[in-house]
């Protein structure tokens, strides 16, 4: 029998916890990641064909929008990786405790700033 | 291969529903105004739905003396309904944090009425029924696919013995204090209804509250089908939904931590 009762509310009622918004982002980064990835690959293709297929990239990576978009692809890989340290430790059974939990996730979070910023000097000075 | 395409994108239609069906969408409803002349008043919005009128559910507001009330939720609740509504409709049973019938969604977190104290509540009090259920009543959400998920783990103890050898299965102090932590649960259901993987796929995932209790039965020293009962688990959809949201661990009730237990579930499975 079909139950035509109401739905009771869910995310739209319910409170954000650190752990919560942090797991989505990493899943949200996670996509981002996969497309970025192509991306990368597609760019590197374009080296193979020579300096006029590649100048139209280097041009959009120096302009504002191209700066934002370097430092956004930073932050998310850094976070995912980062991120991933935590569930790391998640699969081998420590950092369950609440506490612990959330410290780890406000470390990731900060580390993963820290992170975005040391990837991109060292990819402004060294490359 | 059709059918797959068909099954799949079905699968993602249903998936991507974020947003509440047309029936369950929710109302303003009446407002109460204080007959007291108290001046310490608090304002609670309380999900009604009323399953005789066909009408979506909708939010009343009441203004409730504090000055006359209890410390819970759960005694503001008892106020509106002696009097001010006495339609009002929820579970409770111990009202003492034991039997876990006034579970239900505070102020935006999953906890029992009963032992939640509503000084800790700033502002106007929200008073929802558990999350991603399908509503009985107000406050009363229909928790049988939970139930039949629970009979599904055998939550008894299984032997050998036949029960003719009149022999005393014995425990030692250490293997007994392995189930702390775990043996305390008292299925609210708060933890399950907390979670977003359970609230996308609870037909299939079989969520915080019964993996706990999974985990209870594979750790007990006296158990025989440990194997067994790991085994029955090991499913993609059963166990591996937990993604580690933690909602679950962050709205117990008891103080208990079903991520933890999800988790050695899990790394019992890997090293195995």
């Amino acid at each position: 029998m079909q139950n035509n009762n109401p739905l009771s509310p869910h995310l739209q009622i319910y409170k954000w916890h650190i752990s919560s918004l942090l797991s989505i982002t990493h899943r949200i980064v996670g996509v981002v990641n996969f497309f970025a990835f192509i991306t990368i690959c597609f760019w590197t293709i374009t080296l193979l064909f020579g300096e006029n297929s590649y100048q139209p990239i280097e041009i959009f990576l120096h302009s504002a929008f191209g700066k934002f978009f370097a430092i956004t692809l930073c932050w998310t890989f850094s976070f995912h990786i980062v991120n991933e340290v935590r569930h790391l430790f998640w699969d081998a059974g420590f950092g369950f405790e609440l506490k612990a939990a959330n410290i780890s996730g406000i470390l990731a979070l900060t580390g993963s700033f820290i992170l975005t910023i040391l990837l991109y000097i060292i990819g402004k000075n060294f490359f | 291969m059709m059918y797959n395409i068909f099954h799949l994108r079905r699968e993602f239609i249903k998936m991507a529903q974020f947003s509440l069906p047309q029936n369950s969408k929710i109302e303003v409803g009446n407002y109460y105004k204080d007959k007291t002349n108290s001046k310490n008043l608090k304002k609670v919005n309380v999900y009604r739905w009323d399953p005789s009128n066909g009408k979506n559910p909708r939010i009343d507001t009441f203004e409730v003396d504090m000055d006359n009330c209890g410390p819970k939720v759960l005694d503001v609740l008892f106020k509106i309904k002696n009097e001010i509504d006495p339609s009002i409709t929820f579970r409770r049973s111990c009202a003492h944090g034991v039997c876990g019938s006034c579970a239900m969604n505070i102020d935006g977190v999953n906890g029992l009425a009963c032992i939640k104290s509503h000084e800790d509540i700033k502002g106007d009090l929200n008073v929802y029924p558990l999350p991603h259920l399908k509503v009985v009543k107000d406050l009363i959400g229909d928790l049988t696919t939970l139930y039949k998920q629970y009979e599904s783990i055998q939550p008894w103890l299984k032997v050998d013995q036949t029960g003719q050898e009149k022999i005393e299965l014995k425990q030692s102090q250490k293997d007994r204090e392995k189930l702390d932590g775990y043996y305390e649960c008292i299925l609210c259901a708060c933890c399950s209804t907390s979670c977003p993987s359970y609230w996308w796929n609870g037909d299939k995932y079989l969520g915080p509250a019964v993996l706990l209790q999974a985990y209870r039965w594979i750790n007990d020293s006296r158990d025989g089908d440990k194997k067994e009962r790991l085994k029955k688990v090991a499913d993609e959809l059963k166990l591996y939904r937990c993604h580690t949201i933690m909602n679950c661990t962050n709205s117990c009730p008891k103080g208990l931590n079903p991520a933890k237990a999800i988790g050695s579930i899990k790394k019992m499975l890997a090293t195995s």
